[in-house]
């Protein structure tokens, strides 16, 4: 839509217009990040299909190396996928006013990483054919199993935690625009499901919300718990701990807030909403992000003093690998770089200042992608017994073009499902909900 | 000691069981051009409290006892025949020689085993091998007891019961939410379409 | 009468093999269909093997009794072709284990010499590409001064195992002969089982399978014609097993280093000698790899002490690998 419209598009007041107007104007800028990620899609899918015709033969993974990046983009994406459950849930009920307006953005963020999660979780199948033979032939004794129930689960209530916060904002888009196509027009309509403001149905809302906010997290702790299962239930090396839980979800935490800091900067800057995500808004996220990777540098610590203290075996050789080994420069790159330098920049109020926190954010993103590659693939080069009298090519993991194009598109896929979903609905809830309980004050939002 | 147990073997001789089966002497590429003769190996089992003996008693066509006579006791198991017995089994000048039973060496799911004594390779006489099921073995373990019990491993069906519980447990708890907020979502829909027309 | 049997069966066996000697154009698997029912080739083997005790090494010819009783010599490799091509039970009958047997193996790491008859017998009767063997013989150094060994390692068909454990659709089972398969017809290719085995077990079917397409039905018992986009590993060949013939790995070792038999009769056999499994594991300080993982494998270890060979590097560069 643009100015040539002879029917003017009509806002009740200032902060309506500001959330609303990217709904109705497409710039050439959205429309060429949208060719750009189809583009990249489209490759990846050129590299799924040369997977699907000549088998998992394409990708670098072997017999020793039987999960590569795509395991690792797996994980990454159900960390990410984790930070819905911080700002619906945990900011939520502790009554923090500032982190209301990233609520959404995190919710969206969810629902697009856990569908990225599911779909690269397919790429990975030998044989995507039989992917519901999981149903069919289900065996509740199999921790892939558990994440399958999980993830599902998290999809679904990921899905309902982002509509129900919409829906007084679907009602708006619904009511108030009207120089939209048809189709945007009857889809607010059936999504708003006659929202009327009608006290009893924000009675319900709030009901509904605040069940929410209470059961996501569990869902949310176990999704990422049940995750780590997949490697804790094995004797590989870095798999074999108790500790990999905690870690995962502390590790998935700071992921998490790290790319809402990077989306909140792009939002900012391509919807104009200064206004709205101000410099205080990025201070706030900075804090909590120092919170919450000294969380997780505490379990980093635990995970790696005990092996490298007592050097066991395979567990000492994997060590070694990442500490001084062929790993090394990547893990200090995750470790220093994605960890403990943001800690410490993070400190200082005028690294909290939107520009400098987006660029060590982007550094913590992708410390977290490569952690998760750090986790799955050393692990499996280091077996209890040694790799012999095998091909050459099953001695080392260096990914193929088609796992990379496959990987890219995949962050494609979850840029676009998150840039869609932004261009659908007002990214900042446009509803402030008025009604207190006096009741509980604690569950009051 | 030993003279008793003899005796008694002597005494249960009735018992004991000829088998002479020729077609191992037909198939086999045996150089049948040399004359051999027949021994006769008479087989008795003696059974007290604390030992299982096999008794063989070799004799030839004039019931004379054959003296060192070496003589292979085994036992059949599924891939081959296990040896009993010293590592030579020679007949004393009564043509008698006797080896022990192992008495903790298993049988089928009755305890039956099959004992083998096999006369080969000797210069005189002709091959032959006797073939006597015996219950002697300690019983195996019975198909049913192997079964596979409720295990982490088991199949799908043989879960284990608080695995399957808890699970149902969780699953059940957090769908009854979601189905309880469907549910909300549907009745505030209600509100709005009696509100939207009043 | 039985035995009359058998002999009518290597009878109507003999002229097959007769007329597909005199069709040499006739291949393999022209021979195959005219007896391609199962139950007639595993009598066959049973036959053969029950008959076949003027086995000749030399000459590698097997001595074979005709209808009208004349000896007849037959090559080996037309045996090993019909071996070969029998296959094992379909699936679902495939996840029965061979009832009242328990199968154990017993690996004497003294004789092991990297001689690796075992490996190639192994990828010849699995269809194997030699840079993806089931078996692999390691060059195994428990410390540095400590002198090297071989280590024939396969499948340790664990009593629990934690492949089978982790596996979401039952694909991997445990039957009650003791031995893990996998049904690669229900296989999803998650690969959680091969992150699971501490042994490094199990390879998979990355690309298409080596042989091509293979014109005969599926069985898990043989694995056979394996399938893309799913895992394999050593079975420990239950199509033999069914027919009471011992695993190729073990007939085809020259230095009668593997023993192999059934756990519930307590006796092994390595083709030559029959011991009591208790009495062997008991004398020669038998040991499982990594016990403390508490897999309980049915693979046993005798220490490589008192060595029949010396350690020579030399042999296994040689070979193939």
């Amino acid at each position: 839509m643009n100015t040539h419209v002879k029917h003017q598009q009509e806002f009740k007041d200032r902060r309506e217009k500001d959330l609303l107007r990217h709904i109705l104007k497409t710039s050439w800028r959205y429309k060429l990040w949208i060719a750009f990620l189809v583009l990249v899609i489209a490759i990846g899918m050129y590299g799924y299909y040369r997977q699907l015709k000549y088998g998992l033969i394409v990708t670098a993974m072997r017999d020793y190396t039987s999960w590569g990046i795509y395991i690792s983009n797996f994980v990454f994406f159900v960390a990410i996928s984790l930070v819905g459950s911080l700002f619906s849930s945990i900011l939520k009920l502790n009554k923090n006013e500032w982190s209301k307006p990233l609520t959404r953005i995190s919710e969206i963020i969810a629902v697009s990483a856990i569908i990225c999660a599911i779909v690269i979780i397919i790429v990975d199948m030998g044989r995507p054919d039989r992917f519901f033979y999981v149903i069919k032939y289900l065996r509740i004794q199999s921790p892939i199993i558990w994440d399958v129930i999980i993830i599902s689960t998290y999809l679904v209530i990921s899905l309902i935690l982002l509509y129900s916060s919409l829906l007084p904002d679907l009602a708006l888009c619904r009511d108030r625009l009207t120089v939209i196509p048809k189709w945007k027009k009857k889809l607010y309509r059936i999504l708003a499901i006659n929202w009327r403001n009608h006290p009893n149905q924000l009675a319900m809302l709030q009901k509904v919300t605040k069940i929410l906010a209470i059961s996501v997290l569990p869902v949310a702790f176990a999704i990422h718990t049940v995750t780590s299962w997949l490697f804790a239930t094995t004797w590989r090396p870095g798999w074999d701990s108790t500790n990999l839980g905690p870690y995962f979800v502390s590790g998935a935490f700071m992921a998490g807030a790290a790319a809402i800091i990077i989306a909140m900067y792009f939002i900012r800057k391509s919807l104009h909403l200064k206004a709205y995500i101000t410099e205080a808004h990025f201070d706030k996220m900075g804090k909590l992000l120092v919170l919450l990777s000294l969380v997780y540098l505490y379990f980093n610590i635990n995970e790696y003093l005990g092996p490298a203290f007592k050097m066991v075996g395979v567990e000492g050789e994997h060590i070694i690998e990442l500490f001084v080994g062929k790993y090394a420069p990547m893990y200090w790159f995750v470790q220093l770089g994605g960890l403990v330098l943001p800690i410490v920049f993070l400190l200082f109020k005028g690294m909290r200042r939107s520009f400098p926190i987006f660029i060590i954010s982007t550094f913590i993103i992708l410390g977290a992608w490569f952690k998760r590659f750090l986790i799955v693939i050393p692990s499996l080069q280091h077996p209890y017994l040694p790799i012999q009298g095998v091909d050459e090519s099953y001695l080392h993991y260096d990914p193929t073009w088609e796992e990379w194009a496959i990987t890219l598109a995949s962050f494609a896929w979850f840029l676009l499902i998150i840039t869609v979903l932004i261009k659908l609905f007002p990214v900042i809830p446009i509803k402030k909900h008025e009604h207190v309980s006096k009741r509980h004050p604690i569950l009051n939002f | 000691m030993k003279t008793k147990i003899l005796h008694s073997a002597w005494g249960l001789k009735i018992s004991c069981l000829v088998f002479i089966m020729i077609f191992n002497a037909n198939i086999v590429c045996g150089q049948d051009d040399e004359i051999k003769e027949e021994a006769k190996i008479a087989l008795s089992f003696n059974e007290d409290d604390r030992s299982k003996i096999i008794v063989a008693t070799a004799t030839n066509i004039s019931n004379e006892p054959i003296e060192d006579l070496e003589l292979y006791f085994y036992i059949k198991r599924s891939f081959s025949n296990l040896p009993i017995g010293d590592f030579f089994n020679s007949t004393d000048e009564t043509g008698v020689v006797e080896v022990e039973f192992p008495a903790d060496l298993p049988g089928d799911s009755e305890g039956n085993v099959t004992i083998l004594v096999k006369l080969m390779d000797s210069d005189l006489y002709n091959d032959q091998t006797i073939e006597t099921v015996k219950k002697w073995g300690v019983p195996s373990p019975s198909p049913d007891h192997i079964d596979e019990k409720r295990s982490l491993w088991a199949a799908a069906a043989n879960a284990p019961i608080p695995l399957i519980i808890i699970i149902s447990a969780l699953i059940f708890s957090i769908w009854f939410i979601i189905f309880y907020i469907i549910y909300i979502l549907f009745k505030i829909n209600k509100i709005g379409i009696i509100d939207s027309k009043p | 009468m039985l035995y009359l049997v058998f002999v009518k069966i290597v009878g109507l066996i003999q002229k097959v093999i007769m007329e597909d000697n005199k069709l040499r154009s006739d291949s393999r698997r022209g021979f195959l269909k005219k007896l391609s029912s199962g139950s007639i080739l595993a009598a066959t083997g049973l036959a053969f093997n029950s008959l076949s005790s003027c086995k000749d090494e030399s000459t590698e010819k097997t001595t074979l009794l005709t209808p009208e009783g004349k000896l007849v010599q037959v090559p080996n490799s037309e045996i090993e072709a019909m071996e070969h091509l029998q296959h094992g039970a379909p699936p679902e009958e495939a996840r029965q284990g061979i009832p009242g047997k328990k199968y154990v193996m017993v690996v004497d790491l003294s004789k092991c010499k990297n001689a690796r008859k075992c490996i190639h017998a192994c990828d010849k009767h699995h269809n194997l590409t030699p840079e993806r063997p089931y078996i692999k013989v390691l060059e195994m150094k428990d410390n540095e001064k400590s002198s090297p060994y071989w280590m024939p390692k396969k499948c340790f068909q664990c009593d629990n195992p934690p492949c089978v454990k982790v596996c979401p659709v039952g694909a991997t089972y445990k039957r009650t002969d003791g031995i893990v398969l996998i049904d690669n017809e229900r296989c999803i290719g998650c690969r959680f089982c091969m992150a699971a085995c501490p042994y490094s077990a199990r390879v998979f079917n990355w690309g298409n399978p080596p042989e091509g397409k293979l014109d005969i039905p599926y069985s898990p018992e043989t694995s056979l014609p394996s399938k893309q986009g799913t895992v394999a590993k050593c079975d420990f060949c239950p199509d033999m097993l069914r027919q009471d013939k011992l695993p190729h790995c073990i007939t085809a070792c020259p230095n009668g280093v593997i023993y192999f038999g059934n756990e519930l009769e307590d006796a092994v056999t390595n083709g030559e000698e029959t011991v009591r499994l208790s009495t062997l594991l008991k004398d020669k300080a038998g040991y499982r790899y990594m016990e403390e993982l508490g897999t309980k494998p049915r693979v046993y270890y005798l220490p490589p002490v008192d060595r029949l060979f010396p350690f020579e590097k030399e042999n296994s560069e040689n070979s193939t690998s």
